[in-house]
């Protein structure tokens, strides 16, 4: 496959997505939307693998997007599952006061 | 000709990196949940339309069907079913100001730091990229022009990667019993006996 864009074009724009769910994990205070930015994070990363997997035309970045994306639909699961419970038995869901393990 | 690339190249990925970045602000300047979410779907469709550009389709229908489809929909129930029980909307009082300033500081360090290795190290050289695609060791499943890349993608998945694949269902079924354990609605004393 004939790439007409440098490489690091590529890899400049993952780094900025994964600047901006960073800056959203270290600022927002629902956890609902830290959730969100960390699958920003996420999409990042598997944007650079398959950016390297096309220039080294090889399929095993792929494969590793594609774990990464079963391993996101799990931590999704759960992490709302906790968040649903959290919210039933506190009734607010602001992450500066959960600091207990405790139900 | 802009930097060695061709005009067509040049806007599609300039549109789409614009595009993508702007969704992914989005994310993390609007207020209320709900709006981050639909920004989230935005930006994740233009990476799929990103994986396409980079000749991916089947991880760019994946990233459709199950990101954008499955994960975004769990999302918004979740978010519209707390912020139905709360106070109108999940918007939180932003109460310790200097977090903000901190957090730009230290997201602009990282994105520096980033495009500083990216630009200087000596990872991405296109010389180096040459030598490892057509050397013997680091590209074990090279995509044949002949096949698909669907077609290359399954056989990849069920020759050399069929062990982490199985793996995988293990930890399906976890999170599932998972989210069952903890989405259960506990009971009262006197409903337990």
């Amino acid at each position: 496959m004939h790439h007409a864009i440098p490489i690091s074009w590529y890899l400049i724009v993952s780094a900025i997505l994964f600047t901006l769910g960073t800056i959203g994990v270290l600022v927002r205070r629902n956890p609902l939307t830290i959730f969100m930015s960390i699958e920003l994070m996420l999409n990042a990363v598997n944007l650079s693998f398959i950016t390297f997997s096309s220039y080294l035309n090889s399929v095993d970045g792929q494969m590793f997007v594609f774990i990464v994306l079963t391993v996101a639909a799990a931590e999704v699961v759960v992490g709302l599952a906790i968040i649903v419970s959290i919210f039933r038995t506190r009734r607010n869901i602001n992450v500066d006061e959960m600091n207990v393990l405790r139900g | 000709m802009i930097a060695g690339v061709p005009i067509p190249n040049f806007i599609e990925f300039v549109v789409l990196a614009v595009a993508s970045i702007a969704s992914g602000l989005g994310v993390i300047l609007f207020k209320s949940a709900i709006h981050s979410a639909l920004s989230l779907i935005l930006a994740l469709l233009f990476v799929a339309l990103f994986y396409l550009l980079l000749g991916a389709m089947f991880i760019a229908v994946v990233q459709v069907l199950i990101y954008a489809g499955a994960i975004m929909v769990l999302f918004l129930f979740v978010v519209t079913m707390l912020a139905s029980e709360n106070t109108g909307d999940v918007i939180e009082p932003d109460r310790k100001p200097w977090q903000r300033g901190i957090a730009a500081t230290l997201g602009f360090i990282l994105i520096g730091a980033l495009s500083y290795l990216l630009f200087t190290g000596t990872a991405i050289n296109s010389a180096a990229i040459t030598t490892a695609a057509s050397g013997n060791g680091l590209a074990q499943h090279v995509a044949d022009p002949k096949l698909g890349n669907t077609q290359a993608f399954g056989l990849a998945l069920f020759h050399g990667f069929s062990f982490p694949f199985e793996i995988t269902s293990l930890l399906i079924i976890v999170a599932l019993l998972g989210a069952m354990v903890l989405g259960r609605r506990s009971l009262s004393r006197d409903e337990r006996h």
